[in-house]
């Protein structure tokens, strides 16, 4: 019922072009989360969607319908901004039936709805207050508030929660996560916050420089990144990434990193290339954190290494471990229960059925 | 070796709150003696309206009445029945008022209606047009005099109270833009996308939304505005004279024209009546107006 879709959007601000032929489809119900540093374009992106900025060239389109020259109010959408945007002279009760008093709707249905959502977002008791006598939390859930009564049919949210506190963040990201399960409706989701991204999206959209850089559900992302940028931009602590050659003896191809010694090399044989390199070409290994453990029978492929820890990072559930790994740093994860000592070698093993080969010309998955 | 360095830690403290006090002694010192010397003119002034002719040319300065009188308030405000040539102030207080009201409240509104579009409706060119108005509040007054006069007389409103209300409104345009751009460039731009998603307009949410938020840089407005229009002279001597003239050229006149002896006690009532809607702006909005004008770098 409420599809979006960007087609060949560009934009500029003065000679910077901020947004380069972005393609985007969001399907009814979808919650899709644009992920990307600041200065990506996520926010302009969501801005144009919203109609509040203007589009240079390509079409958006909502419900199959060309919205290029329709009025924000006219979108059938509600947004949720970073600072709130309430208005700061009106109560609680006029800022959420705002929206619905300029659309002349009738009273007795407004007062349903305030009712019904109030209640929802727990802000009933709040309805005769200024905003100024809100916490972060209760002016969010106003936000909130202000948006749902209009039952729009996209909700936009522009980094709803970075202004709040961690562990209101965290609740705040449930109750947004139950929201969707409720309504079911279409959202998109602005954000830099890579922990918001995979536990909200039903699919995340990574953005760089004005580009979708890749877009899959939070899963694909994670264990399938296109490129050395979404790899290193998804995941805490971030992936490792050694640089290298690609090696073919007979049909077994291997990997040799850099700084190798002692005929090194670690066999790629379990990896599915999507196109296989050449021999001797520059590659680029990368696994992530948790894939250097302690060894375990059950695994795969995995590949038996000495390591020495050079930091020791407790974080609470488990650790996270910097080792020296053929002259790169490399961090592993491990149970916080395993005896590390600084500079005593361990044997761990390397869980080769997960890991990530991108080119290093074009930085991209092969 | 303890008990030591606690003495010294002791000692320490007391020579700096003693230096504290000192310090703040010298300030209030200061700040009296400027105080003194800013109010010695209104003293005088008050004092000498409240004496007789007699006393004043017999007295010092300084010295307060023998007798309070306060007949010469009387003469200025309405005149003596006795000598009907004579110029009184009653009937320029209301040409004053007449003209201050509606120019105040034209140009702070259109003020603030060109901030709001100048900061929320951005558009190509915006900054040379804050630009040619900041530029506006360079031009002096002088320069204006003869433009302004034609443009009067095309009009035909020259030596009118409409008239002067035309002139101030459009010279105050350039101040009372500026303030309320400056005011509104710190106001989120969140909160005016909000507003259009909501469905609200250019003027909806100019009323609904920003103007009731607007009351520190309304009251920094009004005061500048009312400050200036109500003591100007130079627009009201141009611009009119006789039946149409504003407070101050009728104060001026009233002063220079009497016509055998020099009344200075009539003279400084008037001077001070003339001075009492500005006083009265002051202490009534005064404290917003400290408020108003660091508004700006404070976030809402």
């Amino acid at each position: 019922m409420a599809t979006l879709k960007v087609s060949n959007l560009t934009k500029n601000f003065g000679n910077t072009q901020v947004l380069k032929q972005i393609n985007l489809e969001v399907i009814d119900g979808e919650f899709i989360v644009l992920l990307g540093p600041s200065g990506c374009g996520k926010s302009t992106l969501l801005n144009i969607i919203a109609g509040l900025e203007t589009v240079d060239d390509g079409e958006i389109l909502i419900d199959e319908y060309v919205v290029n020259r329709v009025e924000p109010k006219d979108r059938n959408i509600a947004m949720v901004f970073q600072s709130y945007a309430l208005y700061p002279a009106m109560t609680v009760r006029d800022n959420v039936i705002f929206g619905l008093k300029q659309r002349k709707v009738s009273k007795e249905h407004i007062e349903k709805s305030l009712k019904h959502f109030s209640q929802m977002l727990q802000i009933d008791q709040l309805l005769d207050r200024k905003p100024a006598q809100l916490s972060g939390g209760q002016r969010q859930r106003v936000a909130m508030g202000r948006a749902l009564v209009r039952e729009p049919h996209i909700f936009l949210f522009d980094e709803p929660l970075s202004n709040l506190d961690a562990k209101l963040r965290v609740e705040m990201r449930h109750e947004i996560n139950k929201l969707h399960e409720q309504l079911g409706t279409t959202m998109i989701y602005v954000t830099h916050d890579q922990v918001e991204a995979m536990s909200l999206a039903t699919r995340i959209a990574v953005m760089n420089e004005g580009i979708i850089q890749q877009i899959g559900t939070p899963q694909e992302i994670y264990e399938k990144p296109n490129s050395v940028f979404v790899a290193d931009f998804i995941g805490s602590p971030a992936i490792n990434l050694i640089q290298g050659t690609f090696y073919k003896d007979g049909t077994a191809p291997s990997f040799i990193p850099e700084q190798q010694k002692d005929n090194f090399k670690i066999s790629l044989s379990g990896y599915s290339f999507d196109s296989e390199p050449k021999d001797g070409q520059e590659i680029i290994f990368g696994f992530r954190p948790e894939h250097i453990n302690l060894p375990d029978a059950s695994l795969k492929s995995q590949l038996p290494v000495e390591l020495k820890p050079s930091l020791i990072e407790l974080t609470g559930y488990e650790k996270e471990v910097s080792f020296e790994f053929y002259g790169n740093e490399i961090t592993g994860r491990l149970p916080r229960h395993v005896n590390t000592e600084l500079g005593k070698s361990i044997s761990l093993s390397l869980d080769l059925s997960e890991i990530s080969i991108f080119d290093s010309a074009s930085t991209m998955r092969i | 070796m303890q008990t030591l360095d606690i003495q010294k830690m002791e000692n320490i403290e007391r020579s700096a709150s003693r230096k504290r006090t000192f310090y703040r002694w010298l300030l209030f010192i200061m700040l009296g003696i400027f105080a003194l010397y800013y109010l010695a003119p209104l003293y005088v002034m008050i004092i000498t309206s409240l004496k007789s002719m007699e006393e004043i040319r017999q007295g010092n300065l300084m010295t307060l009445p023998g007798e309070i009188i306060f007949d010469s308030w009387k003469t200025a405000w309405s005149g003596r029945d006795y000598d009907a040539g004579n110029v009184f102030l009653r009937p320029f207080f209301w040409n004053s008022i007449k003209m201050v009201v509606p120019a105040v409240a034209i140009s702070a509104f259109f003020g603030a209606l060109n901030g709001y579009a100048l900061t929320k409706w951005r558009f190509r060119g915006d900054n040379l047009v804050f630009l040619l108005f900041l530029f506006g509040c360079f031009i002096p007054y002088q320069a204006i005099l003869l433009p302004m006069a034609r443009t009067l007389g095309v009009l035909g409103i020259s030596n009118s109270i409409t008239g002067l209300v035309v002139v101030h409104s459009i010279y105050g345009l350039s101040f009372t833009t500026l303030f309320f751009r400056n005011y509104y460039v710190s106001i989120p731009d969140e909160m005016i996308k909000a507003a259009r998603i909501d469905g609200a307009g250019f003027f909806k949410i100019f009323f609904k939304v920003l103007l009731p938020i607007s009351a520190p840089i309304i009251v920094v407005t009004v005061i500048w505005q009312f400050t200036n229009i109500w003591n100007d002279f130079l627009f009201g001597s141009t611009f009119s004279f006789g039946e149409a003239a504003p407070i101050q050229v009728a104060l001026n006149n009233m002063v220079l024209t009497s016509t055998s002896v020099k009344e200075y006690n009539v003279d400084m009532a008037a001077a001070f009546i003339a001075g009492i809607p500005t006083l009265l702006v002051y202490v009534l909005a005064g404290k917003y107006f400290i408020r108003g004008l660091t508004a700006g770098s404070v976030k809402g």
